[in-house]
């Protein structure tokens, strides 16, 4: 004997219905619809009564629904959308979740009007809800209009977090209002998106016009200026990938993106933490669904980047969260070959000005606060009157200022401390002067200290002559430096050139 | 005598042909190192192991080769005066040894490759000399030099010092004059060489080469290209693991070269091989050696390409193309399927495969490079380390910053 499993399809509708927690998947699906539609404008609009019900509105001039359509959007598990961005046509469901759903619709000159009246109730009744449906000729272009009264979505629909700002974000940051489709070309059609909230959701602004085009800040690859990484930015145009698997089907990963530093990538849409939205995004449909930030490598920080990598043999969850694929061998695929044009993009030269640009300019900002603690210093060695030996390094540095007796300047260590920047304060007769002691000079170099602060270097001996000459070569810190060993000083910076003397105290003692 | 011409280049890269008297060696190329004497008679090719069954291989053995002949890998062999005491022998029998140069021995009479004798620096000033069981010789430039010359080389190099990357400078400075020092007095003795001299330099980078260059033309009595045929780039053995530090080496050798007008001549980069060669090939680099394949295959392992190995009972011979592989006889060497078979006759099968990897993908470049297509060059590379995780960053910084950028400013016309 065989038996067939039974459905109750109440619950397959309760749950379903259930399944979308966020009000705002209710936009996304919207959208989504509308694009498979054809649509080049859709228009949301989310109204709320004076008992605070709330009533959405959603037009489009898309290519509009018959019967068989009608069927699809109100039935389960027999969706026509077999590439479309609608999951199995459960999308529709969430309207389930109000009291009355009214679709009107207009193609090849036949007008649609359907009702269904207590869709929750009924469910929660036990009792599967009917819709009416009433044709009549048109000659009217084609379009839809869905409404859906007494809305509630997730835990009770609660229309003040819809906010136009937040409504805004999410939409380019979560459906086809984000989408990168547009670098790529083929199946691409323009809608623009208009979103209007009643007064008493959200007064702060006119409504939401947009597009469904993804847009990243303008390039700004090489700004004049003291402070200006925060503002570079560079595009990394489409770029189609390629990758066969073992059993030789190919799949393709369209791949755009940009690396941009705070300023440029504060102009970018954002929705959540700021910060959990840069880095590499695996997306289908053009849509971003996950984060794989492990393409960057270890090596680089994912937040300079923000590259959208679709494919469409991704496979996600009903709600679009999340990619379902994961352990097989498509998905390694993937990553495998994202990985691969991520660590190009990495070994950009541009990328890689922009990191050295960033990195000098935090160390010129670290200087810039070092100078007030030096002064501080300064005063409190003034006042203390000079050295008193609390570690081994001042007590070599006391030896010195004995060993420099008999020599033809006075330098005294005034001030010593071993992990400063700056380690020592010089007594001498021009005053007080800002120090590096080093054992070797070229040691100072290899850490990569900054010389803005320093007046001398004090050093046992220079150290490795051809690491020096490689530094003098290249350049130190984004700037000219000379090493002139005959003269004992060392020459830094382009226009404001400084010298500053080295004393080697190897010969000297 | 010798002459080195360029006839073909890709960027960095260049195809060469390296003529000394009547041989002539395509570049790039990878010398195997080939210990000639192994401690052994004549009869037995001088020594026992794998070292024996590479020889038998060079000097096509029948039953070793399985019939083929295999001697298109061993077209230019490293051996190194050093090695003539791995297995500690008698003095007389070292002086058995230097009697006859190596092609005068029956059994090597046949092998018309080129032999590139090295000083062995490294590892003679490491023992501190040459020593046997019942001798002990100081080696200098002069006895080195006696010694390599009994071998009857094609290319000899002077005895050199090599640095390490921990040196102090002070140290690292007194090694260079030294070399230079060898290097003036193996000059000197120019006309003793029938074949081609090579200088070796030493540096991790350019400040470095430059030192080390100059030292050496302080030191001699003529300009280098008149004294010298090659330039051998040592040192690099600690750092062989670290392909940033090899290819900044390299190129700055390379471009040293230039600026003072060697570029006319090879430039070989000792004891370096395996997956850094492509991109030693692609800065400039002509030849290497190393022992790489031998001592890979002694420890079982067997080179699926230059990145990887696998244990040999793991190994899957229809995946390689080489005629090794392709040889039954040898498949079943490899296997370990037939009788009476000692170890040195499976692992002489395999050294053999790992060494055609190598030379495989040299030869590859060598096409490449004489499609004089940067473009292609690029491709090659990129394809040969899309799998190497930590390496291919530096392949791909390569072809970004010196063949092929990935992202040029003609490719951001963006919609
Ligand atoms: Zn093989």
């Amino acid at each position: 004997m065989h038996k067939t499993p039974q459905v109750n399809e109440v619950n397959e509708f309760i749950e379903i219905a259930s399944d979308f927690e966020d009000p705002l998947e209710v936009i996304r699906e919207a959208l989504s619809n509308s694009y498979d539609a054809g649509a080049t404008q859709v228009d949301i609009k989310i109204e709320q009564d004076a008992e605070g019900r709330n009533t959405l509105i959603i037009k489009d001039d898309g290519h509009g629904m018959d019967e068989d359509d009608l069927s699809s959007f109100f039935d389960l598990g027999n969706s026509n959308k077999d590439d479309a961005i609608g999951y199995k046509g459960h999308g529709t469901k969430i309207y389930y979740k109000s009291d009355k759903i009214r679709v009107e619709t207009v193609t090849d000159g036949t007008r649609i009007e359907s009702v269904m009246d207590q869709p929750w109730a009924k469910l929660n009744d036990r009792e599967l809800p009917t819709y009416s449906i009433e044709e009549t000729e048109s000659d009217e272009p084609s379009r839809t209009r869905i409404e859906v009264h007494g809305f509630r979505a997730g835990q009770g629909f609660d229309p003040r977090k819809l906010t136009y700002n937040k409504i805004e974000h999410y939409i380019k940051w979560k459906t086809i209002g984000g989408s990168t489709a547009w670098h790529f070309g083929d199946d691409f059609h323009e809608m623009d998106i208009n979103v209007e909230l009643s007064p008493t959701i959200d007064d702060t602004q006119d409504q939401i016009e947009t597009d469904n085009r993804l847009q990243f800040p303008p390039e700004n690859r090489d700004p004049e200026g003291e402070f200006v990484a925060e503002e570079m930015c560079k595009h990394y145009p489409p770029r189609e990938l390629t990758v066969t698997l073992d059993d030789s089907r190919e799949l393709t990963i369209e791949v755009v993106g940009m690396v941009g530093g705070k300023e440029a990538r504060n102009k970018l849409p954002t929705y959540g933490k700021h910060s959990a939205q840069f880095g590499i995004w695996l997306a289908k449909d053009h849509i971003k669904v996950e984060r794989y930030n492990d393409a960057i490598g270890a090596d680089n920080e994912f937040f300079h980047f923000f590259f959208i990598a679709n494919c469409q043999d991704l496979e996600l969850s009903a709600n679009r969260e999340k990619i379902r694929n994961k352990s097989g061998d498509v998905y390694q695929s993937i990553t495998d070959e994202l990985n691969r044009y991520m660590t190009k993009v990495c070994q950009d030269s541009w990328y890689r000005n922009y990191i050295e640009r960033r990195k000098l300019e935090n160390k010129q900002r670290s200087i810039q606060s070092q100078g007030s603690s030096l002064e501080e210093r300064l005063q409190h060695t003034k006042d203390q009157g000079g050295l008193s030996p609390s570690n081994p390094a001042e007590v070599i540095a006391a030896l010195e200022r004995y060993s420099a007796n008999g020599s033809p300047e006075t330098l005294e260590i005034a001030d010593f401390r071993l992990d400063e920047e700056v380690n020592a304060i010089v007594d001498t007769d021009e005053g007080y002067k800002n120090a590096a002691l080093q054992v070797k000079l070229s040691d100072f170099f290899e850490n990569e200290t900054p010389l803005t602060h320093i007046d001398r270097f004090i050093c046992w001996k220079l150290g490795d002559l051809d690491a020096l000459t490689k530094i003098e070569r290249s350049s130190y810190l984004g700037k000219p430096i000379r090493f002139d060993f005959s003269n004992n000083e060392v020459t830094y910076g382009d226009e404001n050139k400084k010298t500053i003397p080295v004393l080697e105290l190897a010969d000297k003692v | 005598m010798a002459s080195f011409d360029v006839v073909a280049e890709a960027g960095e890269a260049r195809r060469g042909q390296l003529q000394i008297n009547d041989r002539t060696l395509e570049t790039p190329h990878l010398f195997p190192v080939i210990n000639f004497y192994g401690g052994g008679n004549e009869g037995a090719l001088f020594g026992g192991g794998v070292h024996r069954t590479i020889k038998e291989f060079l000097a096509h053995d029948n039953e070793v080769t399985g019939g083929e002949d295999y001697s298109d890998l061993f077209n230019g062999v490293m051996t190194s005066i050093s090695s003539l005491a791995d297995y500690g022998i008698r003095e007389k029998k070292l002086e058995w040894y230097l009697d006859n140069e190596i092609r005068e021995w029956d059994c090597f009479s046949d092998y018309d490759g080129m032999i590139f004798a090295d000083s062995g620096g490294y590892k003679i000033l490491k023992q501190g000399g040459l020593e046997g069981e019942d001798f002990e010789k100081d080696i200098d430039q002069d006895k080195a030099l006696d010694i390599q010359l009994d071998l009857g080389p094609d290319i000899v190099v002077n005895l050199d010092h090599p640095i390490h990357p921990d040196d102090e400078f002070e140290e690292r400075i007194e090694k260079m004059e030294q070399t230079a020092a060898n290097a003036a007095r193996f000059a000197e003795r120019r006309d003793e060489v029938n074949g081609a001299c090579y200088l070796t330099v030493h540096g991790y980078y350019e400040a470095m080469l430059e030192r080390s260059f100059d030292l050496i033309e302080d030191e001699l009595a003529e300009p280098i290209p008149e004294a010298f045929d090659g330039i051998a780039l040592g040192s690099l053995v600690p750092r062989k693991d670290n392909v940033e530090v090899l290819v900044e080496a390299v190129s700055d050798c390379k471009r040293e070269m230039q600026q003072r007008g060697y570029d006319d001549l090879p430039l070989h980069v000792l004891g370096i091989s395996g997956n850094a060669m492509p991109l030693l090939v692609a800065v400039g680099a002509d030849t290497f050696d190393s022992a790489s394949y031998l001592h890979q295959a002694i420890n079982g392992k067997y080179c699926v390409n230059l990145f990887e190995t696998v244990p040999i009972d793991e190994a899957n011979f229809d995946d390689c193309e080489c005629r090794i592989c392709n040889d039954d006889f040898h498949r079943a060497r490899m296997r370990n399927e037939m009788d009476d078979l000692y170890q040195k006759d499976i692992l002489g099968s395999v050294a053999a495969h790992n060494l055609a990897v190598q030379q495989r993908e040299l030869r590859k470049f060598r096409q490449l490079i004489a499609e004089a297509d940067k473009e292609r060059v690029a491709e090659y590379l990129e394809e040969a380390v899309k799998d190497q995780k930590g390496f291919r960053k530096f392949a791909y910084q390569l072809i970004n910053e010196r063949i092929n950028p990935y992202f040029e400013e003609t490719d951001t016309t963006y919609a």
